[in-house]
């Protein structure tokens, strides 16, 4: 097993609204292995933006900020750092790519500049040491005659291109952790399997871990070694990449699952819609928090939140249909549901 | 780039043409006529029509408007209708008067508003911010002119501190700290005035780039958060703050006209209000036109200054 | 912050869970609920009123003809006799002066924000409505006004035409109708592509009639605080032309007039410039605060309402990263 870079654990994000605390992730634990890109999916207002701006410590300037437990990096502790220590970190061990690249970057400063900037701040490059670099940067990123476009500005290059200026940015010094927030929800298709595609090879070239948020349960299974299901702030599923596709367990996985157009049925003319919305975070029902929207709702669903239950060694759910452990050969309505066909995994 | 520069100035000297019809006709429209206010009621009313008959005001309208037009694009500008003393030589000394009182002001301002916007913008609501939105609020709602008479009877007379009116004292013409010591109050007056409006207007601009993707992208190369404030936030939100200069210019020149009145600084303002009392109506409609000139180019150069600063404005297409 | 930054104000509650207020409040009580919180507006609308009320009860209030003279007590100090505020160099009462032009600079204020929003909203309305030719024309005559400077504007057109107090009324609303002409073209632009203004048509309401029922409604608010703010602007232009000797002529007397007298009598007696100077600040001041609060009442984002020193303590008190 590699090792652990980072180590979330029991972290609880969120801001002050209304003079109420809300909090935007819930208790949450996860881990990232070194080289190994981990998925954190779910829609949007789960929380998982929220995640990655508290371990960029980024939350602060967002007005919120981590309420409770720990994030590790390399053993130490991020809470526990100051805004100038983190600043060391940020851009130069960990590093983030967001969603929208024509927003992203800084209209008035061109690209070159733009990807120095990171040099000449962690490297302690000079103008000209640091310009070439970025060159050699676009050309990694597969822009062509990077020279020019290091010369341009943002609006002038494609959305593609501004993200692939922004994956250089990102890993200009070389992180060992890249937290890529949606990085191709912006892009036409044909482009993000391109985006998606760099990104990998890349992680193989540098052996960088990658946190990969998304909603997209397609995306994720192209590029994830693991998988954290999140939903309105807390963690439903957490497993390796087979076991979820496999085994989808929690009842949330499963909708996700049967939403995707390429995974529908038999019959294939209706997509399959979870009912009802994300509740706002500040409104959760009791009990687990998935419940109204959930085929299965029992009782014990509306008025306790459920733990985790092992369901393989890789593999926990947190829905009370596991109660009597999961490796046991009795069936979960969503297995069976699966099993029965109205799912082709 | 010179293309766009061809075509902006083109339509400015539409707009300048426009505005020297409605001065012409602003003051051909008045109630009894042109000759009625061209000529002052001590005259008989054979002498009017004699001086009227000289001075052309018995011509068609738009014959009398293209002689005079005529006559400004060749550099005559008239002539006074009291004493025939050439306009030019009355307005050109006080346009420079105006110019000196104003661009101090105007580097004065814009060297306080723009840093003191940017420092609150990054700390709301604390001690400088409430103390800059009181003062807009003050200079918002204070007549100028009162201002600048509460100022002379304070500093100037009850504690003569600096002179309290006029551009020189007597006698001592050309002399600049003389001068400056003139200048302290109306450039206080402007300054205090004009200070609020664009420090509220720089902070706003700010706290809206600070809150652009941009800017957490800054953050999360780990840039210096003073770094990212004068560094990627600032030139961000300078951008619409120039258009604002532009768009201000008039009430700039206008504005100053009260300013300079209270203290008797001999500026295009004030000669314009002499004016007005005295029906000098050629030498208004001079100024009129000349601070509409001033106002133009004004505009024309906040475009360009747009486009210097925002690399996505390209003047060459024309995108605005 | 960006709308991922708050899951929490991001996604639409279903309706389901939403409890059912009870009856939904309509837009101008939820303004005005909004306002009612403000202490700044508020205050600012007593003190107007406080003004509106002297104004009407001038005859009342004020001892004396605010134009009678007597020489025999000019420049009397406060206080002397049932002279409040004194008398100036002729001898009038200075406070049945305040008093009196209070009724003038007030009523200016008020007139001439409701003439230019009248002019300048038919302007705009055609404009955006029907664009074209009309929307060229317009749109140059308001370049060509914002050209020059306003005051100058306003000098040349009162120096030919005379400046009573109904021609100040009216050259003060011809140069200032230009704002709100942008505003609602503006407005115009944005609405005549919406769907209800496609479905006015198509059951054959008439243009006007499409301008007045549905998208000058619907410019309402921003009008108003463009409104509220051009009272202000009003009275400071008025009193500087009257103190240019431009505006209100005698026997009528304005703010603006007797700082213009005050000013020439400084020496003798600088408080005399205080009085009116203090009651355009005032009118002007809250005037503002009323535009502001009506502007933040009607904002319908909810803003972040949180200082960053309460958002600091808070901080201190859960968070567990240091600062």
């Amino acid at each position: 097993m590699a090792r652990k870079i980072l180590e979330v654990n029991e972290m609880s994000a969120g801001f002050l609204v209304n003079k109420e605390i809300v909090k935007a992730t819930d208790r949450i634990s996860f881990n990232v292995e070194e080289g190994k890109t981990l998925c954190i999916v779910g829609e949007s207002g789960s929380g998982k933006s929220v995640t990655s701006l508290a371990i960029m410590r980024l939350i602060d300037y967002a007005g919120g900020a981590i309420l409770e437990g720990d994030i590790t990096f390399n053993g130490a502790s991020l809470p526990a750092k100051d805004q100038d220590e983190m600043r060391r970190i940020r851009g130069n061990q960990i590093a983030m790519i967001f969603q929208d690249p024509m927003s992203a970057l800084n209209p008035v400063f061109t690209v070159g500049d733009q990807i120095a900037e990171s040099l000449r701040l962690h490297q302690n490059k000079s103008d000209k040491d640091a310009m070439k670099e970025a060159v050699e940067l676009l050309r990694q990123v597969g822009i062509p005659s990077p020279e020019v476009r290091a010369k341009q500005y943002p609006h002038e290059l494609s959305g593609g291109m501004c993200q692939r200026v922004v994956i250089a940015i990102a890993l200009a010094c070389r992180p060992q952790l890249l937290i890529a927030d949606e990085p191709t929800t912006a892009l036409d298709v044909t482009v993000q399997a391109q985006i998606l595609d760099l990104l990998q090879s890349l992680q193989k070239e540098t052996g960088m871990a990658i946190i990969l948020i998304t909603h997209d349960m397609g995306v994720a299974a192209e590029v994830a070694d693991r998988i954290v299901v999140m939903y309105a702030g807390g963690i439903m599923e957490e497993g390796s990449v087979e076991e979820i596709f496999a085994k989808p367990s929690h009842p949330y996985t499963v909708g996700l699952l049967k939403s995707i157009p390429g995974f529908e049925a038999n019959d294939g003319n209706e997509l399959y819609t979870i009912k009802g919305t994300i509740p706002r975070i500040n409104q959760l029902p009791t009990g687990c928090r998935f419940h109204p929207r959930c085929e299965h709702a029992m009782d014990i669903c509306r008025n306790q939140e459920p733990g985790f239950f092992q369901l393989g060694q890789d593999h926990k759910a947190a829905c009370w249909l596991f109660e009597e452990h999961a490796a046991e050969s009795k069936v979960s309505p969503a297995r069976a549901a699966i099993e029965h066909g109205e799912v082709r995994v | 780039m010179g293309e766009y520069l061809i075509r902006r100035t083109l339509q400015s000297v539409v707009v300048l043409f426009l505005i020297s019809v409605f001065t012409f006709g602003l003051i051909h429209a008045a109630p009894g006529g042109p000759t009625q206010i061209f000529l002052s009621p001590g005259l008989s009313v054979e002498a009017g029509q004699i001086k009227a008959e000289q001075l052309g005001l018995n011509d068609p309208l738009p014959q009398q408007y293209f002689r005079w037009l005529g006559n400004i694009l060749t550099g005559d500008l008239g002539a006074t209708f009291k004493n025939n003393i050439p306009v030019g030589d009355i307005l050109w000394p006080t346009v420079k008067n105006s110019v000196i009182l104003m661009s101090v002001t105007w580097i004065l301002t814009l060297l306080i508003a723009i840093p003191w916007g940017v420092y609150n913008s990054t700390k709301e609501y604390g001690l400088s911010d409430q103390t800059a939105s009181f003062i807009s609020y003050v200079g918002f709602a204070m007549p100028t002119f009162w201002f600048g008479i509460i100022l002379q009877s304070t500093i100037s007379i009850k504690l003569d501190w600096l002179p309290l009116s006029d551009m020189y004292t007597i006698g001592k013409q050309g002399d600049i700290p003389d001068l400056l010591m003139h200048m302290v109050l109306p450039v206080s007056v402007l300054t205090l005035i004009s200070l609020a409006g664009y420090q509220k207007y720089m902070r706003s601009s700010m706290l809206e780039v600070l809150q652009q993707d941009y800017i957490r992208t800054a953050r999360a190369k780990g840039v210096k958060e003073n770094k990212v404030v004068f560094r990627h936030a600032w030139r961000n939100a300078l951008i619409p703050l120039i258009t604002l200069i532009g768009l201000d210019l008039p009430m700039l020149v206008g504005g100053a006209a009260l300013t300079e009145k209270v203290f008797n600084w001999p500026g295009m303002g004030s000669l314009f209000v002499d004016m007005a009392m005295a029906r000098e109506y050629s030498v208004l409609m001079a100024i009129t036109l000349l601070s509409a000139v001033f106002v133009v180019i004004g505009n024309l150069i906040a475009d360009i200054l747009y486009a210097a600063v925002d690399p996505r404005v390209q003047l060459g297409k024309g995108g605005k | 912050m960006s709308a991922q930054l708050q899951p929490a104000s991001n996604t639409e509650a279903p309706a389901d869970i939403v409890p059912q207020s009870e009856k939904p409040l309509g837009p101008w009580r939820l303004t005005w609920n909004k306002f009612k919180r403000n202490p700044f507006a508020m205050s600012g609308l007593v003190v107007l009123f406080l003004f509106i009320v002297a104004a009407v009860a001038a005859p009342w209030l004020s001892p004396y003809d605010p134009a009678r003279q007597d020489l025999l007590s000019a420049n009397l100090r406060p206080f002397t006799g049932d002279h409040v505020l004194g008398t100036d160099e002729l001898g009038r009462d200075i406070f049945s002066r305040i008093v009196y032009s209070g009724r003038i600079s007030l009523t200016i204020g008020f007139a001439v924000a409701a003439v230019a929003v009248i002019i300048g909203s038919i302007i705009g309305a055609i404009s955006g409505y029907f664009g074209g030719w009309a929307d060229i024309i317009f749109m140059r005559i308001v370049d060509v006004m914002n050209s020059v400077p306003t005051l100058f504007l306003n000098i040349l057109i009162g120096a030919i035409f005379g400046t009573n107090f109904l021609l100040m009324i009216m050259i003060l609303s011809l140069t200032s109708w230009m704002g709100v002409a942008r505003l609602v073209r503006g407005n115009f632009l944005q609405l005549r592509e919406m769907q209800y203004v496609e479905a006015a048509k198509s059951i054959g309401v008439s243009s006007w009639g499409i301008i007045f029922r549905h998208l000058l409604r619907n410019a309402s608010f921003p009008i108003i605080v463009n409104a509220t703010l051009m009272v202000g602007g009003a009275i400071l232009a008025e009193s500087g032309l009257s103190y240019l000797g431009l505006g209100i002529q005698p026997p009528d007397t304005s703010w603006g007039m007797m700082l213009s007298n005050a000013q020439e009598f400084m020496l003798i007696d600088p408080m005399q410039a205080v009085y009116p100077g203090v009651c355009i600040f005032l009118v002007v001041l809250s005037v503002n605060f009323i535009g502001d609060g009506i502007r933040d009442a009607m904002d319908p984002r909810q803003k972040a309402q949180l200082s960053p020193r309460r958002l600091d303590q808070w901080r201190a008190k859960f968070s567990k990263s240091t600062k």
